[in-house]
């Protein structure tokens, strides 16, 4: 199934704990890294088949991972999923409201602090209110599910607290990748951490990349962190890099509260959540943009002028501060043995449905996820089939390898370059006969035509030798260039340890975390204060209507990016769509006196041009 | 370097110009022998007129005060900045052009009177103007500091 191959379980456990990273949490965390075996069998296995109502298929309590590997044979587009016991449910039948079975967790709550809702603009505070619109509009309890997880995961840590990882190592294109996936029973980041979604359970993964030398030593190289969706360089870090906390041979991660994201460093940060524009959208924004940057020749900041057109983008705050529990090696709690992946358990390849409960969510962000295999939609993941792409280490060799692979490359361009040298001699010794040929048939009449297919022929091959000398010209700079780095690596000269990040993920600055209080009361207050100055608008100056609500609505943007610090970026947008309007109004109200205008200018422009010619 | 920022704040003082020249014609243009103060207190105006095209012109001449003498302010201001201080005064420019845009496009409604249409399209012109690559790059330069100031000048030695 995949291009890697597995270590024996000896080996690879060795490895695990060898390297096992350091996880700080953030205080007011209420899941951490469990056990996948005490989770299912605390839960029911459910199955929903396209159309139909879900069907409950093991019940809760006699589930086991075993049971969940044999699961009942799949129609098509049927989700399997399991589903956390509603614990008020289970009070229901006992007959009471409370229940002293209840466990005693967490012991802290979290707080998200000053400055939260004043580093996200209006559509995230309105996307906030809405999802907690959303909760009561269900139907559902409102945090009933997140009850449900920590009911379970408080049994679970009642009987003894424990921190466990699961764990499997394979080899990849010269790499043995240590894989570290961490199963938290929920994702609470919504509900408890003011964030964008919940989901029951949670599988997350850190990644060490380690090479071998000829004497079997072992040597870490590069460590990558998931967080949410990311995918590529950006996800990855040297070993040597300064920047990555360590502790002895332990990599240290700073795991965001709720979201479980694993960061490089301790703070807060803002996550962007995509969400895709209709198509329709998003090519009349690149059609604009276009016209405003390029033809108008207008000014943009870097980042808003590379942002993607097709997506809508929604800033949350992922809380990284590392000011909880500490989990690893010499920390607050060690970690448990872990539960080894070598090999591959049935549970985790014959298992396809989801680790908790289906919502059939289109954007997918509350559903919960595949194992560590799958994705949601049953295909197998990249990070289990192609681990070193996934951190886009499949253009990195190993240290080991580097050397090697630059006196390859030097082999192949050698033979590339006596390849393309005996070609050039061949195309230009044809070249010149054809030159010689030309020059012959030239000025006779009954030569013309001949001439003339020699003279296309010879541009023909003059293109030629022109495309084979530039080749051989690259070739033998990148040869060069490839001596000098071999002679660099030689040396133990290494490219600096962040050159193959692009956006690294950064937590926000100090300043913007401590937002001051009007900033955060203002940000508490805002959407409030909008919507009734809307209505109150609508119910006294109709007469003004249209006016009115564009005035307030500018003036509540102004204020908001002044407290956001983006008043210059906002500005530019206002007068943008102003500057639009307005010359919509003057082409309604003057068609034809614009296009006479138009006219009268380009025919200026033109006789200015001819003129500076007959001066010049 | 400043030209164009120079530029800019002579235009923008030309548009105050224009802006408080037709305020003055739209005052001038009033016959004020038909309006009466019908005030009884000392520091209390209150006109009156039977004249309903004189009630409109003067309803006129108001609203063009209410809505431009502010932002007419923010942009004398903003010429002043740019012509003397080189590049200050772009953002007291933006919200002036804003808020003009505004008042044209929205609060006159369908009444909306000849003299908007010009304004419009002077406004038009500036905010282009205003965030043309050339204005901004003055304009967003930051100032160096002193130690990054001598920096430079070792480096450039």
């Amino acid at each position: 199934m995949a291009n890697e191959e597995s270590v024996d379980a000896r080996t690879a456990e060795e490895l695990l704990r060898r390297f096992e990273p350091v996880i700080r949490f953030t205080r007011g965390e209420w899941f951490y890294p469990m056990d996948s075996e005490p989770y299912v069998e605390a839960c029911s296995l459910w199955v929903a088949r396209p159309g139909e109502d879900a069907v409950c298929v093991v019940p809760a309590g006699e589930l086991t991972l075993e049971r969940l590997a044999q699961q009942p044979e799949d129609t098509t587009g049927a989700v399997h999923y399991l589903k956390i016991p509603n614990p008020r449910s289970e009070r229901g039948r006992r007959g009471s409201k409370h229940s002293h079975t209840d466990p005693d967790w967490p012991h802290e709550t979290f707080h998200a602090g000053r400055g939260r809702l004043a580093r996200v603009g209006y559509l995230s505070r309105l996307a906030d209110a809405l999802f907690s619109l959303t909760l009561l509009a269900r139907g559902r309890v409102p945090g009933g599910d997140v009850e449900g997880g920590r009911v379970l995961y408080g049994r679970y840590m009642e009987k003894g607290e424990r921190f466990t990882y699961h764990g499997n190592v394979v080899r990849q294109d010269g790499w043995i990748v240590l894989r570290y996936w961490l199963f938290y029973a929920f994702n609470d980041w919504r509900s408890n951490v003011f964030g964008a979604n919940d989901h029951e359970s949670d599988w997350e993964k850190i990644f060490i990349y380690l090479s071998e030398s000829d004497d079997g030593e072992v040597r870490p190289e590069w460590v990558a962190y998931a967080a949410h969706e990311e995918t590529g360089d950006g996800l990855r870090r040297r070993w040597d890099d300064p920047e990555l906390e360590k502790v002895g041979e332990h990599p240290v991660a700073y795991v965001c509260c709720g979201s479980h994201a694993t960061r490089y460093f301790r703070g807060e940060y803002l996550t962007e959540l995509a969400f895709p524009l209709p198509r329709p959208i998003s090519a009349v924004r690149r059609i604009l943009r276009r016209f405003w940057y390029v033809t108008l020749r207008q000014y943009a900041d870097e980042d808003y002028r590379d942002k993607p057109y097709e997506q809508f983008t929604i800033p949350f705050v992922d809380y990284g501060r590392g000011d909880g529990l500490s989990v690893g090696p010499g920390q607050d709690r060690e970690w448990e043995r872990p539960r080894l992946m070598t090999p591959v358990p049935a549970w985790i390849s014959d298992y396809r449905g989801l680790w908790g409960l289906y919502t059939r969510d289109p954007f997918e962000g509350e559903d919960a996820p595949a194992g560590p295999m799958y994705n949601r939609d049953k295909t197998v993941s990249r990070e289990w089939f192609d681990p070193v792409g996934w951190a886009g280490l499949d253009k990195v060799p190993t240290r080991a390898e580097e050397l090697e692979v630059i006196k390859g490359r030097q082999a192949e361009l050698e033979e590339s370059r006596n390849l393309l040298r005996s070609e050039l001699r061949e195309k230009s010794n044809e070249l010149r006969a054809l030159g010689m040929d030309a020059e012959a048939t030239r000025d006779q009449s009954h030569l013309s035509k001949l001439h003339e297919r020699q003279t296309q022929h010879i541009a023909e091959l003059s293109g030629e030798v022109e495309r084979l000398r530039a080749q051989l010209s690259d070739d033998e700079i990148l040869s060069a260039s490839l001596a000098d780095h071999a002679e660099g690596l030689r040396e133990g000269k290494r490219p600096p340890a962040s050159a193959h990040i692009m956006h690294a993920a950064r937590p926000v600055s100090e300043s913007e975390t401590h937002a001051g209080r009007v900033a955060q009361l203002w940000a508490s207050i805002s959407i409030a204060i909008v919507l009734v100055t809307i209505i109150l608008i609508i119910a006294y100056e109709r007469q003004h209507l249209l006016g009115a609500l564009v005035f307030a609505i500018a003036a509540f943007a102004f204020v908001e990016a002044g407290f956001r610090r983006r008043l210059t970026r906002f500005m530019v947008s206002l007068n943008l769509t102003l500057a639009v309007v307005g010359a919509l109004v003057i082409l309604q109200n003057f068609f034809w006196a614009v296009v006479v205008l138009a006219v009268l200018a380009v025919g200026l422009y033109i006789l200015w041009e001819n003129l500076r010619e007959l001066g010049s | 370097m400043y030209r164009q920022t120079r530029l800019l704040g002579l235009l923008l003082l030309l548009q105050v110009v224009a802006m408080v020249g037709t305020g003055v014609w739209l005052y001038a243009s009033i016959d004020w022998s038909v309006i009466t103060d019908v005030s009884d207190k000392s520091n209390e105006i209150l006109l009156k007129t039977a004249d309903k095209a004189t009630a409109k012109q003067l309803e006129r001449a108001v609203l063009f005060t209410v809505y431009f003498l502010g932002p007419v302010v923010l942009l004398f201001l903003a010429g002043l900045g740019f012509v003397l201080l080189r590049r200050r005064g772009w953002m007291l420019a933006s919200v002036g052009q804003a808020l003009i845009m505004l008042a044209c496009l929205f609060y006159y409604g369908a009444s909306r009177p000849w003299y908007a249409y010009p304004i419009i399209a002077y406004c038009i012109l500036m905010i282009l103007l205003l965030n043309s690559r050339g204005v901004r790059a003055v304009v967003g330069r930051r100032r160096l500091t002193r130690t990054e100031a001598r920096a430079e000048i070792a480096h450039g030695e």
